[in-house]
């Protein structure tokens, strides 16, 4: 009977641990790109994720980041345990008291230290930094593994060894080391496994253009993860499944061997070499992925660093380039203005490329963070931009100095129709309570309060402290009815039907249509935001040519063309416009709004610092409040 | 080795030169931050930011989770921990690994199927509403939030207390059982002081990520819910304010302190 109950509580705590890893196996053979919807089995997912560089490569990275954080850890931390016992009393404790240090602090606390020691000594951030935090966080794990073995050794036994005239280290090595081996390898073995798992040490202390897997993630929740990643997940499961029952396996026969034979001390040392030249070989093949896949030593001179908008290109684009050109490019992706413009004041040099909007480049414009485009490198853009666009984009860029007109769109109401039966011509329909728990909102500062101030007849470039409290109050208002604020993510969760209403740009209104014909774009009556964004070269640029190859690649109609079918926003390129096959979307009002719906319209503009913070500071109470 | 102080040294100066520069410094450089405003003077108004209503109410939030988290954790493991020690010579290695195994698959990944698990149109509502079932609304709230936190941080909890259960002796139990004490009163007098230790260290390591996490509460909060974890992040990632980030993440360290403090004292008081 209470065997019976032992077993059932195992089994419970074992189902919660086990079934978001089933969910995500399941997930690996779904067909259907949104988490929400099954959509049939298939193998496409296993297949494409051979080819998967960018995935392949986080993934190399993560073990050759844990392999060798592991071993110099595991070295640095069993010597240390060593000296520990022949040092005073007070300095071991002052040791142990800084090793702590890192356990016990928060991840993130660690990591934003981290963070600023590199920033101060002008650190490349990369795989380099990524690799000596993940060293300092796992030397204590293997300290605090080693050290209580340490405490039981006996020195006599190694002392006599001394006296009998070996030397320090040779009788280090045949008396103390066999018996502080398991500790050493148990320690090994939690760190290792700190390594591959921490997500926040690393978000805070990677670069750019240097992802492990848990940072790739991260930025992929947010916009819809690739289903290649549950492929890549199951296929590691599986591995460490059989690892561990091959390694049980291993440790049963051995053990029913020399439960026959009496061990002798050869044999026990036999048999730790055996497992040594395993490790060693696993060590060598993660070392040989890792150099393979891995963007750690790849030092090409010949790259561009790209920072642009997520799901913002269509990846083939990217290969073309570098096979024309023969630059490499490391290509990075933001969710909002404000993200970017964060990373790009910490480290100006980060990219060489980045895909700012309107007043956002009127921001940086004025703060020196751009530097002058040659246009005379330019010949694409000067021939294929649509003069319109760029008479616009000189509102915030006088005399277009700094940047190239990309993607331009509006901001509007994504609906359900099967969810929602009154009609969607207002903005007031995110206020209603009838669809509370149904709506999406962006969570991106202007945007919000751009619905908010629009809503209330206001500028949506208002920077009246009463109004913009009047919005905040709108918001705050707003929030229970508010199911989440999310950016990228709107678009999965209206495919799936999870929500009724969202506000979503009108790039991704034509794709999510395309998924869920139930859906339905509207810019509501009262006005809302388009806006333009354009691509720009950073001020420290450390390759400004070929970041004027990428810009003029971009604007060449063929490739325009295709970013523009892939992301379905409006192209300022007009010969890329003339060429669009597909009736429907040429026609679309969506893609190219009525000049009625744009004169409803208005463009962001930056609104200063003080306006910035009184924004910021709003927003941060309407996040806060219930 | 043992009595050579010099090699002692020589030993131990890899590590001591480590930490001091990328534990000592990177801490010291977080207090200048944290102290000081853009120009570089001296200021405590990025510490004394917390009292703002919204970020006191962030902080507060965070220990509630963090501490519901941390009952939760504690509830189930020990159980399990007691299950699995008095299982010990069977399958240790087996058993454990199968607790520590979720974790070589990245937590973001498992906290995203968490995410596909609670949706209103999720998994586990599927199931419900196959069945005949009420559904259940739990995506973007707190409950989602200690979900997630409950799961990524039981192996912490689970480990520790294993750790300290199988190494009580069984004779001691045996011996209490023989002078008349009763299942129930041979746990609380025995059992349990003897586990102490454990009990602080997988406190320590539940209670700390949950209430610092802000990945969790990105993901199963719809962002709707912020923790203090998420406030300092923001203040790094968006709003470029890195002293107020520093700031506020010394509050976070006097937490941090606090229960350091707490755990060497309980941990004092039941060794005498």
């Amino acid at each position: 009977m209470r065997k019976t109950i032992e077993k059932v509580y195992m089994g419970i705590i074992l189902v919660f641990m086990y079934l978001p890893i089933v969910t995500m196996i399941i997930l690996s053979f779904n067909s259907s790109k949104s988490r929400a919807k099954w959509g049939g089995f298939t193998f496409d997912w296993y297949i494409n994720l051979a080819s998967d560089s960018e995935i392949i490569n986080a993934f190399a990275n993560t073990l050759i980041i844990a392999l060798i954080s592991t071993v110099v850890a595991t070295i640095i931390g069993t010597a240390t345990c060593v000296a520990m016992m022949g040092l005073h009393k007070k300095s071991r404790s002052v040791i142990m008291g800084i090793t702590n240090i890192p356990m016990i602090n928060a991840d993130i606390v660690t990591g934003i230290s981290l963070m600023l020691l590199f920033r101060f000594l002008h650190f490349n951030a990369g795989f380099i930094t990524v690799l000596i935090a993940h060293i300092t966080f796992n030397i204590p794990y293997v300290m605090l593994s080693v050290m209580p073995r340490m405490k039981t050794i006996n020195p006599s036994v190694y002392e006599a060894a001394l006296d009998l005239g070996a030397e320090p280290f040779f009788a280090f090595r045949k008396t103390v080391l066999p018996d502080l081996m398991p500790a050493v390898i148990s320690g090994a073995m939690m760190a290792f496994t700190m390594s591959l798992d921490d997500f926040i040490i690393t978000y805070f202390t990677k670069g750019s253009g240097f992802d492990t897997l848990s940072t790739k993630i991260y930025s992929e929740v947010k916009r819809g993860i690739q289903p290649e990643i549950y492929a890549l997940s199951a296929i590691i499961f599986i591995i460490v499944i059989v690892l561990m029952v091959g390694s049980r396996q291993l440790k049963a026969r051995n053990s029913a061997a020399s439960s026959k034979k009496e061990i002798s001390y050869e044999k026990r040392k036999g048999l730790s070499k055996k497992t040594i030249l395993l490790l060693a070989a696993a060590c060598g093949v993660i070392v040989v992925i890792g150099l393979t896949f891995g963007g750690v030593f790849k030092t090409e001179d010949n790259q561009v660093y790209v920072y642009n908008w997520g799901e913002y290109i269509d990846p083939e684009v990217i290969t073309m380039f570098e096979e024309e050109t023969g630059i490499k490019v490391i290509y990075d992706e933001f969710e909002s203005n404000e993200i970017m413009y964060a990373k790009i004041a910490s480290d100006n040099s980060a990219y060489d490329v980045i895909c700012p909007s309107d007043y956002m480049i009127s921001r940086m414009i004025q703060e020196g963070m751009l530097q002058e485009l040659d246009w005379n490198s330019l010949p694409y853009a000067s021939e294929n931009i649509d003069p319109n666009y760029l008479e616009s984009a000189a509102s915030f860029d006088e005399g277009n100095k700094y940047a190239v007109p990309n993607f331009c769109g509006t901001v509007g109401i994504l609906y359900n129709k099967t969810l929602v039966d009154d009609p969607v011509t207002s903005w007031d329909i995110l206020w209603d309570e009838k669809y509370a728990g149904q709506i999406l909102m962006q969570d991106s500062v202007r945007d919000a309060f751009m619905v908010a101030l629009a809503k209330n007849g206001y500028s949506i470039n208002s920077t009246d402290p009463a109004q913009l409290e009047e919005a905040a109050a709108e918001l705050i208002a707003q929030k229970p009815l508010v199911q989440a604020y999310v950016i990228d993510q709107v678009r999965d969760k209206m495919i799936g039907g999870e929500a009724a209403l969202g506000v979503i740009y009108s790039g991704e209104a034509l794709y999510t249509q395309r998924e869920n014909s139930d859906l339905e774009y509207v810019i509501p009556d009262e006005g809302s935001n388009v806006w333009l964004d354009g691509w720009c070269i950073t001020r420290d640029s450390k390759h400004t040519e070929n970041a004027l190859k990428w810009i003029n690649f971009m604007c060449r109609e063929d490739i325009a063309l295709m970013n523009f079918e892939y992301v379905t926003y409006t192209t300022p390129n007009l010969k890329a416009q003339e060429l669009i096959e597909d009736e429907t979307i040429r026609n679309s009002t969506v893609a190219f709004p009525t000049e009625d719906t744009l004169s409803r319209c208005e463009v962001y503009t930056y609104l200063g610092q003080d306006a910035d913070e009184l924004y910021n500071e709003l927003w941060k109470k309407i996040k806060a409040a219930d | 080795m043992f009595n050579n102080r010099q090699t002692s040294r020589l030993l131990a100066s890899p590590y001591i030169a480590w930490a001091v520069i990328f534990i000592v410094v990177p801490l010291a450089m977080i207090f200048f931050y944290g102290l000081t405003d853009e120009s570089g003077a001296l200021t405590f108004a990025n510490v004394a930011a917390i009292a703002r209503p919204e970020n006191l109410k962030s902080l507060g939030l965070a220990l509630v989770l963090a501490l519901i988290s941390t009952i939760i954790c504690f509830l189930l493991a020990y159980p399990l921990a007691m299950i699995l020690a008095s299982n010990k010579i069977s399958s240790q290695g087996i058993i454990t690994t199968l607790f520590i195994l979720p974790m070589w698959m990245n937590f973001l990944l498992r906290t995203m199927a968490w995410m596909t698990l609670l949706e209103n149109k999720g998994v586990i509502n599927g199931i419900l509403s196959f069945f005949g079932l009420p559904t259940i609304n739990i995506i973007n709230t707190s409950a989602a939030i200690v979900i997630g936190m409950v799961y990524n941080f039981l192996p912490f909890m689970i480990l520790p207390l294993y750790n300290a259960l199988a190494r009580i002796d069984d004779s001691v139990i045996n011996a209490a059982r023989d002078l008349g004490a009763n299942a129930v009163q041979t746990f609380f007098k025995i059992t349990l002081p003897l586990t102490i230790p454990g009990i602080l260290s997988g406190i320590t390591m539940v209670f700390i990520p949950a209430l610092t996490t802000f990945a969790i509460s990105t993901m199963l909060g719809g962002s709707k819910i912020l923790l203090i974890g998420n406030v300092i992040e923001q203040e790094f990632t968006l709003s470029y304010d890195w002293n107020m980030g520093a700031g506020l993440s010394l509050v976070l360290m006097l937490f941090i302190i606090v229960n350091m403090v707490v755990t060497m004292m309980t941990d004092k008081s039941s060794n005498s």
